[in-house]
C-alpha cells in the first residue's frame, strides 16, 4: 500500500500509519458470517425440500388429480386449523424473503469491506481447482441465482406474461411446469442455473461449516461430503424434471 | 541459472512503486530467494547504486522477519516454506520472477519489499497474552494437560507472526493469524482464563484493517509454521461464544 500523506505522530513511534482502514462497522464481520452462514443452510435445506415435493412430477395421479397438483393444493392447506388458509405457507415465504435481504445484505457489506482490506494490488496465482474457482466466484454465482430466482417466481410462482407459459393457470402445477419446459431456451435457463447453484451451494456449505466453528476432524470430513453431495443430489435432480419435459418424457 | 527478475522498486510510504528489471546469469539452484536478492544487491553496491531493501534475519525459517511476494504467491512458490527456505531449484533456467512486498492494505510499504505489519501487533496487543502474573514454573504433574491438548495448542502456538496469510488471503483477512492465537492460548491452564476477553478483544481489532474469511485455504498453503486451516474457524466460533457467555473466560 502506497499512503498519501506522511502519518508522523505513527512515524515517532516506529510506525508508518496508525490510521485504521476503517471505522469500526456498526454490524461487525463476525456477525454478519454467522447471518449469512444459518440463512445459506436454510436456503440449503429449503432447495432439497423443493426438490423432494417437485419429483411428484413423476407420480402418478391418483383419483383423476395428479399428484403435483395435489401437493401444491397441501403446501397452501398445510398447518390448518392451527394457521388460517395459505398460513403456514405465508410465514415460510416470510422467513425466506427476511433470510435472503440478510444473505445479499451480508455479501454485499463484506465484499467492500475485504475489498478496501487487500488493497488495489490483487492476489493472483491462487492454488486452483473446483473450490477454489467456486470460491473466487461466489459474488457472481450468487447474482445470478437472485436473477434466476426472481425469473423462477415470475414464470411458475405468479404466472407473470411473457416469462410464464401462455396457458399458465393458479393450481394446475403440472401442466405450468410442462408447458414452461416445453419451451427449449427456458428448459436450458434453468439447467445453467442449476450448475451456478451447484458451485455455490458447494461452497457454501463448506463455508458455512466452517464459519459455525466446526473444527473436529469427523465434523469436519462429514461436512466435507455433504458439501458435494447436497449441491449434486438437487441439481441432478432439477435438470432432470426440465430435461424430461422438454425431450417429451413426462405428459 | 539464469533468471529475469522484476523487483519493487518504492522509495518510501507516500511515493508510488515500480518493477525494475534485473538480469541474473549466474544464479545457483542452491540459492534461496534471499540470497539471489543478496547476489542483485552486491552487483548495485559494486557499481555505487542503491540495493533493494528487504526484511530478513535469522534465514532459518523461525523468526517470521522475511517475506516477500514471489510470482503473486506470498514466500513464493513452495508450500508453508518462508522465503528464507525456497531455493531456485523451484524455477526453472530462463525463467520470470516477480518480488514484490507483501500485498495487503493492511501493511504500508517502508521501502522497497519491506512493509510494517503493525496491524498484526496491534492485534496481539489485544490479548495475544497472559496477562496474569504466572510465578515461577509450577512443579511437575501439579498443571493437569494431557498430551493431545498441549499438542494441539503448540500446533497453533508454532504461528512465528510473519503475515504471509494475510498477504495470500484474497480478502485480506488474518483469520489464521488471529485464530492460531485464540486456540492455542484457549486450550491452555492460564490462558483458559481470559479465553472469553481475549476473543472479544482481538477479534473485535481485526475489524479495523482485515477483511472476513472465504474459506480460500491460501493461507494454510503458505503459513510457514503449517498452522492448520481448521484455526480460522476459530475466530467467529471464539467471539460468538464470548458474546453469548458475557464472561471473562
Amino acid at each position: 500500500m502506497t499512503l498519501r500523506n506522511p502519518d508522523r505522530e505513527a512515524v515517532a513511534h516506529g510506525h508508518i500509519t496508525n490510521e485504521p482502514i476503517r471505522q469500526k462497522p456498526g454490524v461487525p464481520s463476525w456477525v454478519l458470517k454467522l447471518i449469512m452462514a444459518v440463512t445459506g443452510l436454510l436456503f440449503a435445506l429449503f432447495v432439497v425440500g423443493h426438490m423432494a415435493g417437485n419429483l411428484k412430477l413423476y407420480l402418478p395421479a391418483e383419483g383423476g388429480d395428479e399428484a403435483l397438483d395435489e401437493y401444491g393444493a397441501f403446501l397452501r392447506s398445510m398447518g390448518e386449523p392451527l394457521f388460517p388458509h395459505e398460513g403456514a405457507l405465508w410465514i415460510i415465504r416470510a422467513v425466506l424473503l427476511v433470510a435472503i435481504i440478510a444473505h445479499i445484505y451480508g455479501a454485499f457489506a463484506l465484499t467492500a469491506r475485504s475489498k478496501a482490506s487487500r488493497g488495489k494490488f490483487r492476489r493472483s496465482n491462487l492454488m486452483g481447482g473446483l473450490d477454489s474457482f467456486a470460491t473466487k466466484s461466489m459474488l457472481v454465482t450468487g447474482i445470478v441465482l437472485l436473477l434466476f430466482i426472481i425469473f423462477h417466481l415470475l414464470d411458475l410462482t405468479l404466472g407473470v406474461q411473457p416469462i410464464a407459459p401462455g396457458d399458465f393457470a393458479e393450481g394446475a402445477v403440472k401442466a405450468n411446469m410442462i408447458a414452461t419446459f416445453s419451451r427449449w431456451p427456458v428448459t436450458i435457463v434453468y439447467v445453467i442455473a442449476m450448475c451456478f447453484l451447484f458451485l455455490h451451494l458447494t461452497h457454501g456449505i463448506r463455508l458455512a461449516a466452517s464459519d459455525l466453528g466446526i473444527t473436529g476432524a469427523k465434523w469436519r470430513q462429514t461436512f466435507l461430503i455433504l458439501a458435494y453431495v447436497i449441491p449434486a443430489v438437487v441439481c441432478i435432480g432439477n435438470i432432470v424434471m426440465p430435461l424430461s419435459v422438454a425431450l417429451g418424457l413426462v405428459s | 541459472m539464469k533468471l529475469t527478475l522484476e523487483i519493487w522498486r518504492q522509495a518510501g510510504p507516500t511515493q508510488e512503486g515500480h518493477f525494475e528489471t534485473v538480469q541474473v546469469d549466474d544464479a545457483s539452484e542452491q540459492m534461496s530467494i534471499l540470497e539471489l536478492l543478496d547476489h542483485v544487491n552486491e552487483g548495485y553496491i559494486e557499481r555505487g547504486e542503491e540495493p533493494f531493501a528487504f526484511a530478513s534475519d535469522c534465514r532459518e525459517g523461525i523468526c517470521g522477519t522475511c517475506g516477500l511476494t514471489v510470482n503473486g504467491r506470498p514466500h513464493g512458490p513452495g508450500q508453508n516454506t518462508p522465503a528464507c527456505q525456497q531455493r531456485l531449484f523451484n524455477f526453472t533456467d530462463g525463467q520470470t520472477i516477480k518480488l514484490e512486498p507483501f500485498r495487503s492494505a493492511a501493511y504500508p510499504v517502508i521501502k522497497d519489499m519491506i512493509v510494517d505489519r503493525a496491524a498484526l501487533d496491534h492485534v496481539m496487543e489485544q490479548g495475544g497474552y497472559v496477562s496474569m502474573d504466572a510465578g515461577t514454573a509450577p512443579d511437575a504433574d501439579t498443571l493437569h494437560v494431557n498430551h493431545e491438548t498441549s499438542e494441539y495448542s503448540l500446533d497453533h502456538a508454532a504461528c512465528i507472526g510473519c503475515g504471509a496469510c494475510v498477504a495470500a488471503c484474497p480478502n485480506g483477512a488474518a483469520h489464521l493469524f488471529t485464530g492460531a492465537k485464540l486456540v492455542h492460548l484457549s486450550l491452555m491452564p492460564l490462558g483458559k482464563e481470559e479465553r472469553g476477553r481475549r476473543a472479544r478483544n482481538m477479534v473485535d481489532d481485526l475489524e479495523a484493517n482485515f477483511g472476513h474469511c472465504s474459506l480460500y485455504g491460501e493461507c494454510a498453503d503458505v503459513c510457514p509454521a503449517g498452522v492448520p486451516l481448521t484455526a480460522v474457524s476459530a475466530v467467529t466460533r471464539e467471539r460468538a461464544r464470548a458474546a453469548f457467555r458475557g464472561k471473562d473466560d
